[in-house]
């Protein structure tokens, strides 16, 4: 039901942003926009690659939304949007093959975001913080060596919790090709960190 | 055929198109059951990542967690996947900080202040393919095309003349002389002033060009161009001088609405501030005010508006909601002059039963 509403809210400002009006887009931005940036910044692993998806994938929304004809959701189209500039960027790193994920800090340095992935759990030690973090390092690794497309369904599955029809959607695919991918990902992932378990 | 023969034979069939890898199986004796049972487990452990994930349809999933309760070596690879979804899960998805997502917007609203957006012919000149490929599969559109494109020539060729005239006429509405302005177009606002010592107030909009419109904050056209103002305008000092006038008239309807949306959406804190001043007045009254001002206390990134909205919502502290807001607060806020204010209000409250 809630679903139902903000899909009913959505086409309103959809409507109204086809009208040239700023503000309803601004809604539709900030109704989506923390899930895309999560979604951003994992994939490149870098906030500032990360906000570069971000501004891109959103410009190219606005620039567009003229075209959006209502086939599917808002929320589908822009991840289609989104992940489609995520695989580029994933081929472009699978040539240049980056380091571990980093980010800036006040002063100019970089940072791994890996180091910053917070530890709820009651009774939390040192030594199995940093047995946390070179799990999380072992992760991106095993990861990074998936194919792109491999690695977005798994993103989406297994960090998002899409379901793999809406996955297939976005990707433009059916959602039989979405599990085989995902059936390979997980074998090639449990493959590389077979010795963790 | 056993109902398992005819289960493998779906699944085999729905496994041929796949590119699973299968591993490779010769049977070591010729016992169809065995051979039946040994073809179910490949299926299934092609299928325990679905599962694992709830991707199985309802029987397909009572059919695994039947063959898993007599199959130990099933039982054994679900138990392993299990495992190894759970390791996965200890390094969750890093939430992006409400700063980085702050940048982010004030980034893109500087971008979207110099972007177009695509026009009809825009697309159709950039991507004919997917008008092709629309046209393509609607015969009934395409023939509509072609009818109107015919008649559009027949009528382009025999009324030439009178089309001129209509067409002149339209150009004559379409830009009527009106001074009123409306939303779609006003462009932008570029400054607004308030001439001192009057209730006169200066505001110039961009249409096509640079416009000027005076009046008191009385006037319909002032108030509509102040409401634009408030809500699209990408020049923050322009949005703050526009709140800062609508805040002198919180009771009309839609000024209150312009407020809200101002204290929920806006990106500067000072105009979510002022906004949020001009409708602590009714947080009694109106329970859309009382609601975005939880709202703003609990959220809002910047210490100065929630320490605000906690004053504010004082005269409702004894609501429920509002109860519930404070004890969350009280427990865990981590700002603690709001822990603090929150457990002094909520001490003055009487005990609930």
């Amino acid at each position: 039901m809630a679903g139902q509403e903000r899909r009913i809210d959505d086409t309103m400002l959809i409507r109204e942003a086809q009208r040239g009006n700023h503000a309803a887009f601004e809604e539709l931005v900030r109704n989506y926009d923390q899930a895309v940036l999560r979604l951003a910044m994992h994939l490149t692993g870098n906030e500032t690659e990360a906000q570069d998806v971000y501004q891109d994938a959103f410009l190219k929304a606005y620039k567009n939304i003229g075209s959006f004809r209502f086939e599917c959701s808002f929320y589908t189209w822009i991840y289609r949007i989104v992940t489609n500039l995520c695989l580029d960027h994933l081929r472009k790193k699978n040539v240049r093959k980056e380091d571990a994920p980093v980010a800036a800090d006040g002063d100019g340095g970089e940072y791994s975001l890996l180091d910053q992935v917070p530890d709820g759990r009651a009774g939390a030690n040192p030594e199995r913080d940093l047995m946390r973090r070179e799990l999380g390092k072992r992760i991106h690794g095993a990861l990074e060596k998936l194919t792109p497309r491999e690695r977005m369904v798994f993103e989406l599955k297994h960090y998002h919790g899409l379901k793999l029809r809406t996955v297939g959607e976005i990707l433009h695919t059916t959602e039989e090709t979405a599990k085989n991918t995902l059936f390979r990902a997980t074998q090639k992932l449990r493959g590389a960190l077979g010795e963790m378990r | 055929m056993s109902r398992e023969e005819k289960r493998w034979e779906r699944c085999d069939e729905g496994s041929s198109k796949k590119q699973v890898p299968h591993r490779a199986f010769s049977p070591v004796r010729n016992d169809r059951s065995e051979w039946v049972r040994i073809m179910k487990c490949e299926w299934v452990r092609e299928n325990i990542v679905l599962h694992v994930y709830g991707e199985l349809a309802d029987d397909a999933r009572h059919e695994l967690e039947q063959h898993v309760a007599r199959c130990s070596d099933c039982a054994a690879e679900l138990k392993s996947e299990q495992e190894f979804h759970a390791l996965l899960s200890q390094t969750p998805v890093i939430e992006p900080s409400p700063n980085l997502l702050a940048a982010s917007r004030m980034r893109l609203q500087e971008a979207l202040e110099t972007a177009e957006q695509g026009r009809w012919w825009h697309r159709l000149a950039f991507d004919p393919a997917a008008w092709l490929r629309q046209v393509n599969f609607s015969p009934a559109l395409a023939s509509a095309i072609l009818i109107v494109g015919f008649a559009g020539g027949i009528g382009a060729t025999y009324k030439y003349a009178g089309l001129r005239i209509e067409n002149s006429g339209i150009a004559s509405i379409a830009n009527p002389a009106s001074t009123a302005p409306n939303d779609a177009s006003v462009t932008g606002i570029s400054s607004i002033t308030q001439v001192p010592g009057s209730n006169q107030i200066d505001i110039k909009y961009n249409t096509m060009a640079t416009q000027d419109a005076q009046g008191s904050l009385n006037d319909q056209k002032i108030q509509q161009l102040l409401l634009f103002a408030a809500r699209n305008n990408f020049n923050s000092g322009v949005r703050m001088d526009s709140v800062d006038l609508l805040t002198q008239k919180p009771n009309d309807v839609q000024v209150r609405d312009a407020l809200l949306y101002a204290l929920q959406n806006d990106t500067n804190p000072g105009i979510r501030l002022k906004s949020l001043g001009a409708l602590g007045t009714y947080v009694k009254s109106d329970v859309r005010v009382r609601d975005a001002v939880l709202a703003a206390l609990v959220n809002d990134a910047c210490p100065g508006v929630r320490t605000e909205a906690l004053h504010l919502i004082e005269p409702v502290k004894a609501d429920g909601s509002v109860r519930g807001v404070l004890m969350a607060l009280a427990a865990k806020d981590q700002n603690q002059y709001i822990r603090t204010q929150s457990r002094s209000m909520l001490a003055q409250l009487p005990e609930i039963d």
